[in-house]
């Protein structure tokens, strides 16, 4: 499948509707429409919330809005406004997917339940805090909280501290990408049976407990839940360098090893005993004061290169400048700006490279609106 | 009932977590994943073949073989079978490209070189199966400077910006309680192989996925970036506060490692948190607005800690959600396992493993209405469907699979 251009692309003439108002909800649409979906936001008249939510640059842009809104066109309709509805279900009668963030009881008021549509080739995709079933379907939820059910929190952080919730809006991303997932799965079904489109529910509470599953299993097998971390664990996250953090975390005896003679402790190098992961963590306070001291003394992109030519894994804590900085990210063409804004901002690229139908930015954020005359009259045609 | 995958089947090289992971989500939606494990190399996930069972198996007397124990394949890996080939023989690697001709798709995390070792990059399995979908999980890419790298979610954290995001207000950056950037690729290489698979249903057409942890961490911190790119400014550390929204943070309730998350992102939750609290908030000049609660977001923090702190966590939560403000009681991971609600929509649901027993386990985290899937199988136990996977699509008999077994090449356990 091309689209206009003769570019493949994975989702052309896909046509979503997106009366989503979540970060988890848009990340879903904004994926479908950077595999090459036609994505059409339908926003309430005083605009996305996501609009109005920091942080924001001087402008006054916000930047929620530049990331999660971009690559798709917006037309205004008040959903509670009978006349407007009636243009949103001429929409959603000519779409092959609907995303949606709202509540059950929230959908049944405006009249946009799945059943409404009668249509059985419908997708309708949605994704809440704590999904469409359950004790929780009408309880609001947020990054917060998701940190908070989905046990993350509980081992974020440090142990002499609050637990923490994942950063930003990763438990937003990650369920964007998961129900993209599964919209695409249905929608491939969907292309092999025709007729049967069906409700996809994705939670993103549910997204983030997954990704903890490891934690949970290894919690119930040693009967002990997992905890947040002691401060002074220079092997399990990032420590003090000469010019900011840099993590070294030894997973294998030879890495300890390595890192120790390059670090000139030979002596712990050679002490076999410390190639056991258990043994480092029960004698941690015969080696740390030293190992932070013999840190403190490198910088961070020198200490990366030079565990790198040894073959062991190790990280410098990079700042988005930094980032922008690596030959790396650039010689893989990682940045990228909206096709059709090419002196606007200046966007990261997609999570993996696809070789024959890559993922594309092809529009700006739009403003708030912006496509309403264009839709109405696609929808009129 | 069969997942929306039914009828697609990978044969795959994926290991540890982010490897493992995606294609176990694959299986849970339905698709027939074999992955293949050699004896000599077994997954880092497994352990090692000498370590001690946990403690809480050490009763059952199935739970004999740690590598079939370890609570970290387990938990990753549900939804596929196993078989074990040395990749390293001639037998073993014909063994797999025959496998491969009955492959939808395939998917490794390997370091980026061991594919070309093994002579199979993807151009040589297209010689094998013109439309076959790879995807490569590696830590930063098959092409660019840092391409044989070393890295794993501990060390991709870091050096993908998200650990510079992680932290308390003021302090310095951290990783996550385990390593997330692995999670994120799984997802990720969920979505790409998938989306791949359409592409190659409708035109025949088959593709490389070339994922690299570093990127898709950097992505799921893309707003950051974005931030920089329109401000020239890095996003602090924000602890678990957010740009706009006041109060939003983890509060102390009554007793040991007891916390309640609470946050408002409007005027009316605000009303309602005060309305519960009556602690006089609403006639404070302080939090009139949400633009002066964030200005005040210290006081507002101690006031309302002050009065969570005596607390009942789950009482509160509950009596927070009911006036809908966002609020939760913070799990940790033995609650998790018990938690009502992800019990009651199969979500989480007790798993039994031939060896391991009985345990609750997070499982495929999507719904469907019409393809619902299946309850998944226990992560396999190595080696386990040698003789079932050999003899269904290659249809060799027991006698030639307990020929590749003697030999070494398959088989089960430390190698001899």
């Amino acid at each position: 499948m091309s689209d206009d251009s003769g570019q493949p692309r994975a989702l052309a003439g896909v046509r979503v509707i997106d009366i989503s108002t979540t970060p988890a909800a848009a990340w879903t649409s904004r994926l479908l429409a950077d595999a090459g979906a036609d994505v059409i936001l339908i926003e309430s008249p005083e605009g996305h919330p996501l609009r109005r939510t920091g942080p924001f640059a001087d402008s006054g842009a916000s930047i929620p809005e530049a990331q999660f809104l971009a690559n798709k066109r917006s037309i205004t309709l008040d959903l509670e406004d009978a006349t407007s509805l009636e243009v949103a279900r001429k929409l959603i009668a000519g779409a092959d997917i609907l995303v949606s963030s709202f509540t059950p009881s929230r959908l049944d008021a405006l009249g946009l339940t799945y059943a409404s549509f009668g249509r059985s080739d419908l997708l309708m995709t949605h994704v809440t805090p704590h999904g469409m079933t359950g004790e929780l379907a009408e309880v609001p939820g947020n990054d917060l909280t998701v940190g908070a059910r989905s046990g993350w929190a509980s081992i974020n952080g440090t142990a002499d501290r609050e637990p923490l919730k994942p950063a930003a809006w990763t438990s937003s991303y990650c369920a964007g990408i998961a129900a993209y997932g599964a919209t695409v799965a249905a929608l491939r079904w969907r292309d092999a049976h025709p007729g049967e489109g069906q409700e996809v529910d994705v939670a993103v509470t549910e997204v983030m407990a997954a990704t903890f599953a490891p934690g949970m299993l290894r919690s119930l097998y040693t009967g002990k839940a997992q905890t947040r971390q002691s401060a002074d664990d220079q092997l399990a996250g990032p420590v003090p360098v000469a010019d900011g953090h840099f993590a070294l975390t030894l997973s294998r005896a030879h890495f300890w090893r390595d890192a120790m003679n390059l670090l000139g402790l030979e002596d712990l190098a050679e002490d076999e005993r410390y190639g056991a992961s258990w043994f480092r963590q029960a004698h941690r306070e015969e080696y740390s004061g030293r190992v932070a001291e013999a840190m403190s003394h490198w910088n961070k992109m020198d200490l990366f290169e030079e565990l790198a030519i040894r073959r062991v894994v190790a990280g410098p804590v990079l700042y988005m400048p930094e980032l922008r900085a690596t030959d790396h990210l650039e010689a893989r063409g990682y940045w990228r700006r909206a096709a059709d804004d090419p002196e606007g901002p200046e966007y990261p690229g997609p999570a993996y490279q696809m070789t024959a139908t890559p993922q594309t930015l092809d529009r700006h954020a739009p403003r708030t609106g912006e496509h309403s005359d264009e839709v109405r009259q696609e929808v009129q045609s | 009932m069969s997942g929306p995958l039914s009828g697609t089947r990978g044969i795959v090289l994926t290991q540890a977590w982010a490897g493992s992971w995606c294609t176990s989500l694959l299986g849970q939606m339905g698709a027939d994943v074999v992955q293949i494990e050699v004896r000599k190399r077994p997954d880092s996930w497994r352990g090692d073949y000498a370590a001690p069972i946990p403690s809480q198996l050490r009763d059952r007397p199935s739970a004999v073989n740690p590598w079939n124990c370890n609570p970290l394949y387990n938990s990753v890996n549900l939804g596929k079978r196993c078989i074990t080939l040395d990749l390293g023989t001639e037998e073993g690697m014909a063994v797999f490209k025959r496998l491969l001709t009955f492959a939808d798709f395939c998917a490794e995390n390997f370091s980026p070189r061991v594919l070309g070792n093994f002579g199979i990059t993807y151009e040589q399995m297209c010689e094998i199966k013109p439309d076959i979908v790879l995807a490569s999980l590696s830590a930063y890419g098959h092409s660019g400077p840092w391409t044989n790298i070393p890295g794993i979610g501990g060390t991709i954290e870091p050096s993908s910006g998200m650990s510079g995001m992680l932290g308390y207000e003021g302090g310095p950056p951290l990783n996550s309680g385990q390593m997330f950037p692995d999670a994120i690729a799984a997802l990720n290489g969920v979505a790409g192989i998938v989306t791949a698979l359409r592409h190659r249903d409708l035109t025949g057409q088959g593709q490389y996925i070339d994922l690299s942890m570093m990127e898709s961490s950097l992505a799921s911190v893309g707003d950051a970036y974005l931030e920089y790119s329109m401000t020239g400014r890095q996003r602090p550390r924000l602890g678990n506060h957010h740009p706009s929204f006041a109060p939003h943070s983890i509060y102390p309730a009554n007793g040991d490692q007891q916390w309640v998350a609470i946050a408002c992102e409007d005027e009316s939750q605000w009303g309602a948190l005060a309305a519960t609290a009556g602690q006089g908030w609403a006639d404070d000049a302080r939090f009139s607005s949400m633009a002066s609660r964030k200005a005040n977001e210290a006081a507002l923090d101690e006031a309302i800690a002050a009065w969570t702190s005596g607390q009942d966590r789950d009482a509160l939560a509950s009596r927070l959600c009911a006036v809908g403000v966002i609020a939760a009681p913070v799990l940790d991971a033995l609650e998790l396992a018990e938690d009502a609600n992800l019990r009651a929509r199969e979500v989480i649901r007790d798993i039994d493993h031939p060896e391991a027993g009985v345990f609750p386990q997070v499982t495929l985290p999507m719904h469907f209405s019409r393809t619902k899937p299946a309850a998944p199988r226990p992560a396999p136990q190595q080696g386990q469907h040698n003789h079932e996977v050999l003899a269904e699509l290659l249809d060799m008999s027991a006698d030639e699979v307990d020929a590749l077994i003697r030999s070494g090449v398959s088989g089960g356990g430390p190698p001899d």
